[in-house]
């Protein structure tokens, strides 16, 4: 019992030793240590900083996954993220209209809310105010059950509006806030807005609904589809957001096939001429996306590290030869050769610590340089600061232990009297 | 002797130089009893130093025997050889070979801290030491803060501080001016009379006259072995003792 504590209390006092010689050794040497550190450092900042972004990306879109309505199938000629191929037959197809929307609506038995979505880009203006390139979305009520979201102030679009085709609107947060600057919110309601010079009645507002990979889904007007298709027009093919219960998303899809297929009069010997798009697409496409930016972090990372490594291995070389004598000194007052080695192996893991936490330091404010720069977001998580403080002093530790090797195999007498 | 301290028979040290075997000690023997004081006198190349790194296990002989404390040295692993440094010697050396970044207590506290002694406890004895070499008031110096022979008395404090049941100092006064040197080898004379075991090494044989007993080495061999005064008088080739 009483060896253990001495050798706990032995063990502790020579790493406390270690990381004190490394602090003043530190402070000793200001210039030497900060360009000792600076590929660390670099590192570290890199990694951290791409892993802030990518940690910042999750959370807003997982936000935004859980307002979107995650077990809906959205069906139109398109299909998502295909990037080029097909593109040309795509455009050729048929347009979804409100044939489509009736059949769906009549006649599936799964879906728990149809509604669809007609849209276009158009300037919307107020007075003097005009905000350009603002997406129009020509709906109906069941929108909110499709697609999420809350109405802020007022009302939604009613079924009302939709049969008589009045010109109301609902108009997303950031459109509020632009037109109707200086005012209350509430007093937005029962104003006149004009979308490509047609007056509407602001009947709503949206609350907040953020970004999503850089979408920003509150520069928004939404309006009755049927007004949409009347004075605004549109050659546009109509989107059918269908939502239905957890778990049967698959049956919805054959029903949906079943439905278009018909509707469109797709022989049977011919492939679906349209698709039907899931939330998770963009969750995959997510996916890659991120994957890829974790593969580039951590090959940059890597790759910085193993040149901070390399100076952190040849400082502590120096170290090592410097300090030949104290070493000897050490050795002749008692300490073993292992001794030895912990002390140069706590100094070297210290020096890159300490190089990590300036790292991840200036990382995370690169992290929110970025996000306040361009539409991504950063997140400060306690796993990243962990993150770079411990593979720091693992690289410190790595490449700290054949310096630290040399060091506890001198030869006592020879560094005593190494001059 | 009944029971010595230090027993050395037939100790021999060879080291191998560009081919040649150079005998740097070649066959020494004797025995020294707890609370001597005992000079090891020879000019330089005499093997002197080759005898003191082997007393001070640091070092390890090509053949012969060595035991220290009733214990036999030679064949210990290294972490053993690192232990009985710690406990059993405490060196003072030519260049004082302090710490220099550490303050006169951290570095009289560094045997203690190998022998894992809580901190506590660490502190008072290192303080007591020193304030025991008149270095109370300067605990917290640097080394470059004082001067040689207080820099001297800090590693006689780091020496004793363990409580060793032998102090071996490697010309202690070489680096010192004449006064400086009287103060500490007084010092020695002070921990000789309060029953400590001194093995000193050292050129000057006006120093070793002072010691009650000296060996005198050359070209590897003890050539004298006997009163401190007589052999530092003593020319090389004859023995005081035979």
């Amino acid at each position: 019992m009483k060896a253990l504590r001495r050798r706990f209390v032995r063990a502790t006092a020579e790493i406390a030793e270690g990381a004190r010689i490394a602090v003043s050794a530190l402070v000793g040497a200001r210039l030497r240590s900060f360009l000792t550190t600076l590929g660390i450092v670099i590192g570290v900042m890199t990694v951290i900083a791409i892993v802030a972004i990518i940690q910042g990306l999750d959370r807003s879109f997982q936000a935004q996954m859980a307002n979107l309505g995650a077990h809906t199938l959205y069906a139109n000629k398109w299909k998502w993220f295909t990037g080029s191929d097909g593109w040309w037959e795509m455009r050729n197809r048929k347009n979804f209209g409100i044939a489509e929307l009736r059949a769906v609506e009549e006649e599936s038995t799964l879906a728990t809310a149809v509604a669809p979505m007609a849209g276009q880009r158009a300037l919307v203006s107020r007075l003097d105010r005009e905000i350009e390139n603002v997406q129009v979305i020509g709906t109906s009520p069941r929108y909110l059950d499709t697609n999420g979201g809350t109405v802020a102030q007022g009302r939604f679009l009613s079924d009302p509006d939709v049969e008589l085709s009045r010109n109301t609107a609902v108009i997303g947060a950031d459109v509020a806030q632009r037109l109707f600057e200086g005012m209350r919110p509430e007093e937005a309601i029962g104003r006149k807005v004009l979308v490509r010079g047609v007056p509407f009645t602001v009947v709503g507002t949206m609350a907040r609904r953020g970004r999503m990979l850089g979408m920003d889904l509150d520069v928004n007007v939404l309006v009755p589809y049927t007004t949409l298709l009347r004075d605004l027009g549109s050659r546009r093919s109509m989107t059918i957001a269908v939502a239905t219960e957890p778990g049967k998303m698959e049956a919805l899809e054959d029903e949906l096939t079943g439905i278009l297929r018909r509707v469109r009069r797709v022989p049977p010997e011919k492939k679906d001429d349209f698709a039907l798009n899931r939330q998770d697409q963009v969750l995959r496409l997510y996916g890659q996306l991120t994957g890829a930016l974790y593969g580039v972090a951590v090959g940059v990372g890597l790759i910085t590290l193993v040149v901070g490594g390399i100076g952190i291995m040849n400082i502590m070389l120096v170290s090592v030869t410097e300090r030949t004598r104290e070493i000897g000194v050490r050795r002749a007052l008692g300490a073993r050769r292992r001794t030895i080695l912990l002390q140069f192996l706590v100094e070297s893991s210290v020096v890159a610590a300490l190089g990590g936490a300036v790292g991840t330091f200036l990382g995370l404010g690169v992290a929110q340089i970025v996000a306040a720069v361009t539409p991504l977001a950063a997140a400060v998580t306690p796993s990243a600061v962990a993150l770079g403080l411990g593979f720091s002093a693992g690289v410190g530790l790595l490449f700290g232990s054949w310096p630290a090797w040399r060091a506890a195999r001198l030869d006592p007498v020879e560094a005593l009297r190494y001059e | 002797m009944a029971d010595p301290l230090i027993e050395i028979r037939d100790l021999a040290r060879h080291y191998v130089v560009g081919g040649e075997i150079v005998r740097a000690l070649d066959g020494v023997s004797f025995a020294i009893g707890r609370g001597e004081w005992v000079a090891i006198v020879g000019q330089s190349g005499s093997g002197k130093s080759t005898l003191m790194n082997l007393v001070g296990c640091l070092d390890t002989p090509t053949s012969g025997s060595y035991r220290l404390a009733g214990a036999d040295v030679q064949g210990l692993p290294d972490d053993a050889l690192a232990d009985l440094r710690n406990r059993e010697i405490g060196f003072v050396f030519q260049t004082f070979q302090l710490l220099p970044r550490a303050s006169a207590v951290a570095n009289v506290e560094l045997p203690l801290v190998y022998r894992g002694i809580p901190r506590r406890e660490r502190r008072a004895r290192a303080e007591s030491a020193l304030g025991a070499v008149g270095l109370a008031n300067r605990m917290h110096h640097r080394p470059n803060e004082l001067s040689g022979g207080q820099r001297q008395r800090v590693a006689i404090a780091r020496a004793l501080v363990g409580e060793p049941s032998l102090l071996l100092a490697d010309e202690p006064t070489g680096n010192l001016d004449s006064t400086t040197g009287e103060e500490i080898i007084g010092l020695f004379e002070d921990l000789h009379r309060r029953g400590h075991t001194i093995l000193l090494v050292t050129h000057e044989p006006r120093l070793a006259a002072r010691c009650p007993r000296a060996i005198r080495l050359s070209d590897g061999r003890v050539v004298g072995d006997g009163p401190g005064a007589d052999v530092a008088a003593l020319g090389t080739g004859r023995t005081a003792r035979a």
